[in-house]
């Protein structure tokens, strides 16, 4: 304990600690060994109350890394989102650099219409996406979902980086023109390698954004053979009969499994990614 | 600025760079919207070509329709539950963990796990410990004779709306107490101790010094969370579907039903302009929050 905290340690203040600490605790991580709990029982236990105490096996979750369906599922989320979460970063990142560095008509107005991007409400477009999508020959196509996700990106994605390249010093610019270097390289050589951080929280984001979207994919990509791992899995299990518990919670794991890999690897990114964008505004 | 001759000024080389990102809000969001308001006054429909101009006869039928309000209802009760709760105890959580104890660094990483995982897997989970006969909320109360048989929690009106509010709380949770604790920690340090020396007990430096000293953030969450939870889908349709019996039917789940399951698309974009409007509402307040916190 540091020496000035914020609460002191007294006997009403212990108890308050102590009671939320153990319920929340229970109500945050208790579902979460439920669901690792379910996917490794065997399938005739799936419904005792029993908490890892029974036979464990990792047959379910073998059972869906073999399931060619619900890999294939997966490889297309992979594809749509590393795409979107690329292209998303890019766009945002050379709007947010003009917003930051140039001074022209009309940049202020831009800059509110993206900002106000999340105040269109995501349902309603979709129904006019859908329609455009239809008339360009678009359904069903990756590019609807690519487009759409770079869009959602956009907002949180160009107040970010305008964070980042509003920091670095005019004179980076000034001196990289006077030994010759064109705009181009300015950007791609000296800004963008300098708000990498920025960037990196960025193309997270993007990538949550699309790896997680039920709505958009599963209006606009129809087709089995191209579907993305959230719609994927919703048609899989909630069609079905009698539910197969263990496989589903198993699903649900393998689903968050690309997106925890991220997390664990780059987690300081991973904030500041997802919380950022919504302050800094 | 040298001036060169024959190339593009800097503000040119500053719009020519705005041009992609801009072209897809335009294409992707402002065309939609301002299309999605005009078939908000046909009645195009998803199952025949063409549609026909029909004025306000959308809007004047949706006042009269009961389920419409019943709609705004369940939207207004989903957002005000599916934000306090997750923000309540997700500030009693960033409390609990902005004390330094042995496992404080590591539960505030753990805790985000919640968060990662997408929602269409959370609907999943919350099913299976919501379901009515074999579930694990059930099997417990069950073996605890609190109950004595199976209560279909999911299939019955009088509680779908709050498990689905109570799993939508379980995913945002850590959200909260990661801003949350971000504002915790930005608390004058000063004045806690000029608060203690003054004689202020917890609950008074709690009421006097935290809250005060975290009013931005606090706005700022409960504004963003409230337009997320105007925004959200994937849960409750993963869930319940906007059923049973409309018990979970939010704005969201019901433009996308009409429009993609009883295909009217016109209809739809009725629901969707007046919904649109109230979500403004909102993102004024948010924006007025940001613009005071510079």
């Amino acid at each position: 304990m540091k020496p000035a905290g914020m609460f002191q340690r007294s006997a009403g203040f212990r108890i308050f600690f102590w009671c939320f600490a153990i319920l929340i605790g229970a109500f945050v991580f208790l579902p979460l060994l439920w669901m690792v709990n379910t996917a490794v029982k065997p399938m005739d236990k799936t419904f005792t109350l029993s908490f890892f105490t029974g036979p464990l096996t990792l047959d379910n979750l073998i059972g869906i890394l073999k399931n060619q369906t619900i890999m294939r599922y997966l490889r297309n989320s992979l594809l749509v989102s590393f795409a979107s979460s690329f292209a998303a970063t890019v766009v945002s990142a050379i709007s947010a650099y003009s917003f930051s560095k140039f001074r022209y008509t009309g940049r202020k107005f831009i800059m509110g219409m993206f900002m106000m991007s999340q105040a269109f409400p995501q349902a309603i477009l979709l129904l006019a996406i859908y329609l455009m999508m239809q008339r360009l020959g678009l359904l069903g196509s990756y590019w609807s979902l690519l487009f759409s996700y770079v869009v959602f990106t956009l907002p949180v994605g160009t107040w970010t980086l305008k964070g980042y390249f509003d920091a670095l010093p005019d004179s980076l610019i000034e001196s990289a023109k006077l030994d010759g270097a064109g705009n181009l390289t300015i950007m791609t050589r000296i800004i963008f390698p300098l708000a990498i951080t920025g960037m990196t929280s960025i193309a997270i984001y993007g990538f949550v954004w699309s790896w997680n979207d039920l709505l958009f994919s599963m209006t606009l990509v129809t087709d089995t053979a191209k579907r993305t791992l959230a719609p994927g899995l919703v048609m899989t299990f909630l069609g079905e009969a009698s539910t197969n518990w263990n496989a589903m919670m198993s699903a649900s794991i393998i689903a968050t499994l690309p997106v925890m890999i991220v997390f664990i690897f780059l987690q300081r990114f991973f904030i500041a990614g997802l919380t950022n964008g919504a302050v800094k505004g | 600025m040298a001036r060169n001759h024959g190339r593009l000024s800097d503000g040119q080389v500053g719009f020519l760079l705005v041009i992609p990102g801009l072209a897809v809000f335009c294409a992707i969001i402002l065309y939609p919207f301002i299309s999605a308001v005009l078939l908000s006054f046909t009645d195009r429909s998803l199952l025949f070509p063409g549609s026909n101009w029909v004025g306000l006869e959308n809007y004047r039928k949706l006042f009269l329709n009961v389920y419409f309000f019943k709609t705004m209802l369940t939207t207004l009760w989903f957002v005000a539950g599916a934000t306090l709760l997750p923000f309540v105890l997700g500030f009693i959580w960033a409390i609990v963990l902005h004390e330094q104890f042995f496992a404080s660094q590591a539960l505030r990483g753990i805790t985000l796990v919640d968060w990662i995982i997408p929602g269409t897997a959370i609907g999943f989970l919350w099913s299976w410990i919501f379901n009515g006969e074999y579930g694990i909320l059930n099997g417990l109360l069950l073996k605890t004779g609190l109950i004595q048989k199976g209560v279909p929690w999911l299939g019955q009106t009088t509680t779908a709306l709050l498990c689905v509010i109570i799993s939508r709380a379980w995913q945002m949770l850590p959200w909260y107490m990661a801003f949350l604790l971000g504002g915790l920690q930005g608390v004058s340090h000063e004045q806690v101790e000029a608060a203690r020396i003054d004689g202020a007990n917890n609950i008074q430096v709690f009421r006097h010094v935290v809250l005060p000293g975290m009013r931005q953030i606090v706005n700022i969450v409960l504004v963003l969370g409230a337009i997320g939870n105007l925004q959200h889908f994937d849960i409750p349709w993963t869930m319940t579907q906007g059923g049973p019996a409309r018990a979970t039917m939010t704005f969201s789940l019901e433009v996308y039903t009409t429009a993609f399951k009883n295909w009217k698309i016109g209809t739809a974009a009725t629901i969707g302009t007046i919904w649109a409007i109230l979500l403004l509402v909102f993102n004024i307040v948010y924006l007025k929050q940001v613009e005071e916190s510079k």
